[in-house]
């Protein structure tokens, strides 16, 4: 137990680090704010005085924690784009990305392991070869390619589903299914492999000698000694499923966070960039901190 | 049995290579045999495969796909081979720094080296864009970035194997300098897996600068990078989808080869690197 | 001592041999083998003589494909193991006949407690509460020599050492009360001093619960001072069998008194250790005639062309043409 308190306490100092270094890279890369809130005609000295006012002139780290404190107050600054409250947008916007990321989370669990079982059980046949190359094949797709294969055949050539935007069930699947691919096909190898290995240790045959039935001794017993490096997996899906998001929800126009990010970044608007890029490293963050705690909490071996 | 799968396996590095070695004579010899990746005309706009004078065809402004695809290729590969070869040798280092001389540099460098593996590929670029601002300097700089640190984590891990066995030991009792035992024993024992790890990282970085010029952050127009003409041919699907699926069938099978090859190589050297590659995907 | 007439388990003609991918030979051949209430039954043999596979196969254990039974019976109860269904099977395992392996660390379910994998144990035979399970496998524990049962009930196998987790291997062996326990190579993985104290305790359980022990080794140490009977097999057949006291007094088989005479005594005044010549033939290069021809010191012109059969001989059954005294 101490050593999770002592990574989580690291963790969140790096955390504080990195969120520094990242928004320190942005507003100072930030462009001349003034060009875009105060008319042309202003002065020099007009504008140094807006700086000011923005307390931009101040040194970076008390910027940071400045606004490190607004964002606690709530004020999280407004778009250069319409000038809405970044506030706002935030809680759509999250909301957006967390359906379509827990959709695609369960997607990959929900497919990957069982495939993954059934791939384990039915070594070497048909079966077998057809779910391993489909993996293989899976991971070797650009997702952004898949997409588009996607929607060219079901949303143009068949119509069954949109192609872009929100507003239904509908909408959700083409995305989720995109943004799950790559992690199902590297869940279904991960936990093929591992329920393999496992099949053939030892306590294996002790299970069975002792006249535990096959199917207990596979779900209760080997199941749960393959789940563990697929648990390590899961925290780390988290990041890349973030990191996929931002280009799969720009190609169907799903409104979340990836999509504001990266219109953001291409209209260079700050303030929204910065925010939402923060936002970004620290669910990451949180997500791998999460998988390492859970893997430490599974294994008994690390427990005590 | 084990002659089999040597066989079949090396059939993986074979393809992989064979593969492999098409797309880089058309990268290389491509742009030259095809042309002006630049040159417009717009009466000639959304040919198809196998128009006359433009083997794949044209896109919306009428430039001639073979050579946009072939240039792109170069592209793909130079970023590619340019981050894999700053990876290699910067994460070698730091992983052989932090595994041999272990203590609190090493907890300090694991500690770094840990935070920026967990991050997404694509968004540390997107991230080095909103820094730095657009283009390929910051895709390739987060390749490079994410690589290092993947190469560092399984270096230092396999050092840190090395280094408890008896031959170092000796070495050190001998009276060896660090640096000797390092370049002498360490490095060559490392260094293949290091290796394997990049062509993984090769396809990595292929599929990001794709995805990023596909979003509109990597390469910039006129550039022709392959991610950025599928993103361009997308409009165009019903029209033309040539435009859109030949550079998306490259991105395929250059991943693809990268992959065959390093799994190829992978069980060459097996079994002892398939430990520890398998600890870190 | 006493010996019920009929066996307990009757091992008849067992063959189990290698079959797919174009190979078929046979690794166990027409083996016999009776075990007894009450008595303790030790199969002795090189390593790849066949005893484990023998032993996997009464509970059919054996690992097929690629191995099969390719001939013979096992009769336990008036039923014929070798055919019976998944289920019947399943009923037996652990239940009537159960079996403790070699290396005990890695034989348990590190995900599990102790506690848990005994109770899954009693559960899988036995339809009683939580509770009930519980105390049956603390007295298991507590039978197989643990001290602190309740303790070690909530630990995990990581936390155990090589001879406490032999122990609950024992205990997960004996929680149902089984007919039969079958030891393979139950303290090779262990140190000397623990060895004693298994085998010891394994004997004193036969002799408590009257149950049949069948204990596959090759220390003949071991044979000599915990069992009844043996079972000498060298190449997938038995070559010698009978009481412990007449074959270790005197072994007919050449081989037999080939491992007497390999076994390093202290008090012997020096010289060289004596061991058999040549080498085991693998499997799959079996020599026509008596497989232990081309080492035997004895061996005779018909032992290069017929196979011998195991007949009796004065006290024990010999397979040899040839037989010693």
């Amino acid at each position: 137990m101490k050593a999770v308190l002592k990574t989580t306490v690291l963790t969140l100092l790096l955390l504080l680090a990195s969120s520094f270094a990242v928004f320190a890279a942005i507003r100072l890369s930030g462009g001349d704010v003034t060009a875009a809130r105060l008319p042309a005609s202003a002065t020099t000295e007009d504008r140094d005085l807006f700086r000011h006012q923005l307390g931009l002139d101040r040194p970076i780290i008390e910027q940071y924690f400045t606004y490190l404190g607004n964002l606690f107050t709530g004020d999280l600054g407004n778009s250069l784009t319409n000038n809405a409250s970044i506030g706002d947008l935030a809680v759509e916007k999250i909301r957006n990305s967390a359906i379509l990321g827990g959709v695609s989370l369960l997607l990959v669990f929900g497919i990957g392991i069982p495939l993954g079982m059934v791939a384990s059980l039915r070594r070497n046949s048909w079966l077998d070869t057809g779910i391993t190359s489909f993996s293989v094949g899976g991971m070797a797709v650009p997702n952004f390619w898949l997409a588009l294969i996607l929607i060219h055949i079901f949303a143009t050539s068949l119509g069954w589903l949109p192609s872009a935007g929100q507003g239904g069930f509908k909408y959700l699947i083409l995305p989720a299914v995109v943004l799950a691919a790559e992690g199902i096909a590297l869940t279904v190898r991960m936990t093929r492999s591992s329920m393999i290995e496992n099949l053939n240790q030892d306590f294996v045959r002790t299970l069975r000698a002792a006249g535990l039935s096959e199917r207990r001794i596979y779900f209760k017993h080997v199941l749960r000694n393959s789940l563990l490096p697929i648990i390590s997996l899961a925290g780390l899906r988290i990041g890349q499923i973030v990191g996929y998001a931002l280009v799969v929800e720009t190609i169907f126009g799903w409104p979340g966070v990836g999509q504001v990010l990266v219109n953001g970044v291409l209209r260079r608007d700050y303030p929204v960039v910065q925010f939402f890029s923060l936002l970004l490293v620290f669910v990451v963050t949180m997500g791998n901190l999460a998988a390492s705690v859970g893997y430490t909490l599974a294994n008994p071996r690390l427990r005590k | 049995m084990s002659r089999f799968r040597r066989f079949r396996k090396n059939r993986q590095l074979v393809a992989g290579s064979i593969i492999g070695l098409v797309i880089v004579l058309l990268g290389v010899f491509g742009p030259m045999l095809f042309g002006d990746y630049a040159d417009q005309d717009l009466l000639l706009g959304h040919k198809p495969i196998g128009t006359e004078g433009a083997f794949f065809g044209t896109d919306a402004l009428g430039r001639d796909l073979a050579a946009r695809a072939t240039f792109g290729i170069r592209i793909s590969l130079m970023v590619a081979i340019s981050v894999t070869a700053m990876a290699v040798v910067l994460g070698t280092l730091i992983g052989l720094i932090a595994g041999y001389v272990k203590g609190p540099v090493d907890s300090v460098i694991s500690l770094i080296v840990d935070f920026v593996w967990g991050f997404p590929l694509i968004l540390v670029a997107v991230l080095m864009a909103a820094s730095i601002g657009s283009g390929l300097v910051p895709v390739i700089l987060a390749v490079a970035l994410v690589n290092t640190v993947a190469i560092a984590r399984v270096v230092r891990g396999e050092v840190l194997g090395i280094s408890e066995r008896e031959f170092v030991a000796a070495s050190k009792a001998g009276g060896y300098s660090t640096f000797r035992i390092l370049t002498r024993h360490i490095a060559p024992n490392v260094i293949p897996i290091a290796l394997v790890l990049s062509s993984y990282y090769i396809a990595v970085a292929i599929i990001a600068e794709a995805a990023l010029s596909f979003v509109g952050m990597g390469a910039q127009p006129p550039l022709p990078s392959l991610g950025q003409m599928v993103s361009e041919g997308r409009n165009y699907m019903r029209l033309n989808h040539w435009e859109s699926t030949i550079p998306g069938v490259i991105i395929f099978f250059m991943v693809l080869s990268v992959s065959l090859v390093g799994d190829g190589l992978r069980d060459l050297l097996d079994p002892r690197l398939r430990t520890a590659l398998d600890r870190t995907s | 001592m006493t010996v019920d007439d009929t066996p307990l388990l009757e091992i008849r003609d067992l063959s189990i041999g290698l079959r797919g991918d174009g190979v078929g030979y046979d690794i166990v051949r027409d083996v016999n083998m009776s075990l007894y209430r009450n008595e303790t039954l030790a199969v002795v043999g090189e390593s790849g003589c066949g005893k484990s596979l023998t032993a996997l196969a009464v509970l059919s254990l054996i690992a097929s494909p690629p191995l099969f039974i390719t001939g013979g019976s096992i009769m336990f109860g008036g039923r014929d193991l070798t055919k019976v269904s998944t289920s019947e099977m399943r009923a037996v395992r652990g239940a009537e006949i159960a079996m403790v392996f070699q290396d005990p660390m890695s034989a348990l379910d590190p995900m599990f407690t102790v506690g848990t994998l005994l109770t899954s144990a009693v559960k899988a035979h036995h339809k009683v509460k939580s509770a009930v399970a519980k105390e049956r496998a603390l007295e298991a524990l507590a039978d197989a020599g643990i001290e602190d049962p309740k303790r070690r009930f909530d630990e995990y196998p990581f936390q155990l050492s090589g001879g406490i987790s032999q122990r609950v291997m024992i205990a997960l062996a004996l929680v149902n009360n089984p007919k039969i326990l079958i030891a393979d190579e139950p303290t090779t993985a262990l140190d000397v001093t623990v060895q004693a104290q298994i085998l010891e305790r394994l004997k004193d359980l036969k002799d408590e619960r009257g149950m049949a022990l069948m204990l596959i080794t090759h220390n003949l140490g071991v044979v000599a001072s915990v069992a009844d009977r043996m079972v000498v097999m060298y190449t997938g057949e038995v070559v010698e069998s009978g009481a412990v006291d007449e074959v270790l007094a005197s072994p007919h088989h050449p081989y037999t008194n080939g491992l007497l005479g390999a076994v390093p005594r202290l008090n012997s005044g020096a010289g060289q250790l004596v061991s058999i010549p040549g080498r085991v033939p693998q499997p799959y290069e079996l020599p026509v005639g008596c497989t232990f021809a081309d080492r035997c010191d004895r061996s005779i012109d018909i032992c290069g062309v017929e196979r011998p059969v195991l007949e009796h001989r004065a006290r024990t059954e010999v397979r040899c043409h040839n037989p010693v005294g």
